[in-house]
């Protein structure tokens, strides 16, 4: 695999999307490419940084009792 | 009249509601945050999270329990978005998403920031308003996938689109969010870069 294909790759890659065969024909690339396994870290510390800020909102505990009030009449 | 029933003994409606509980509102958060993003104000995301449940409630014979109880609510929260509260809350599309051109801010910062540690600077609400300023289509890719972790076939289904439009979206979607919060941190001068 080259580097134009392992780049194609990327997000399947990292988000496990890719077939086990692929997969370890991109590892593999990685392995021996200082570039582009710059450019895969990259873009996992992206995806890493995105879910962090965006997970931490909860619903409000006042929507679930509205929504339990509704439902079941509490 | 119903007949009183023996204490201890699960009724149907107990076993609904219990079901319901057990694989529904455990969804909960999803459904808010997924709703926020779509409607872009908490009393929209509220309203949209509850009526949601309800419709879920009603239709709950139809869930095959065991099944991907997230995947289901997600898309009837979607359908009830787009028929009640798209035309309310949000301006119609007026971006073609499939003309734009993605920007690679790692090829930009290749040497000053290879690692993109300018990314741990940005705090979570500017994070969000640069998540509300992408085009619907990109939005919903973006929270579906990579803030509630759903797979590309999971994503495809909800949005009643092929795998291939999820993984093109979604690729031009981070690229735009990257940029966005790239020009930002260069306005707040956490990064040079050099982009013109
Ligand atoms: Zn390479």
């Amino acid at each position: 695999m080259n580097c134009r294909e392992a780049v194609e790759h990327l997000y399947e890659y990292l988000d496990k999307e890719l077939t086990p065969q692929v997969e370890r024909e991109v590892r593999q690339h990685l392995e021996d490419c200082q570039p582009c396994l710059e450019q895969f870290d990259f873009e996992d510390a992206f995806l890493k940084f995105l879910q962090a800020r965006c997970r931490g909102r909860c619903a409000p505990p006042e929507l679930k009792r509205r929504i339990l009030h509704e439902l079941f009449g509490e | 009249m119903t007949e009183p029933t023996t204490p201890g003994t699960p009724t149907p409606v107990d076993d609904r509601r219990e079901s319901f509980e057990r694989e529904a509102l455990v969804h909960l958060d999803t459904l808010y945050r997924v709703a926020l993003r779509l409607t872009g104000n908490a009393a929209d995301a509220d309203d949209l999270v509850q009526e949601t449940m309800l419709k879920a409630y009603r239709a709950w014979h139809q869930y095959q329990q065991g099944t991907n109880a997230k995947g289901w609510l997600l898309t009837i929260l979607r359908h009830a978005f787009i028929n009640e509260y798209r035309r309310r809350t949000r301006h119609p599309e007026t971006v073609d998403v499939d003309a734009i051109e993605p920007f690679a801010v790692f090829e930009d910062l290749q040497e000053e920031d290879p690692q993109g540690r300018f990314f741990d600077q940005i705090v979570d609400d500017e994070v969000l308003r640069a998540i509300d300023e992408l085009p619907e289509q990109f939005r919903e890719a973006i929270v579906l996938s990579d803030v509630e972790g759903m797979s590309y076939e999971e994503v495809a289904r909800i949005l009643s689109v092929p795998i291939g439009t999820v993984k093109s979206r979604l690729f031009r979607a981070r690229r735009l969010l990257q940029a966005k919060l790239y020009d930002y941190a260069v306005g707040m001068g956490y990064i040079k870069g050099s982009r013109a």
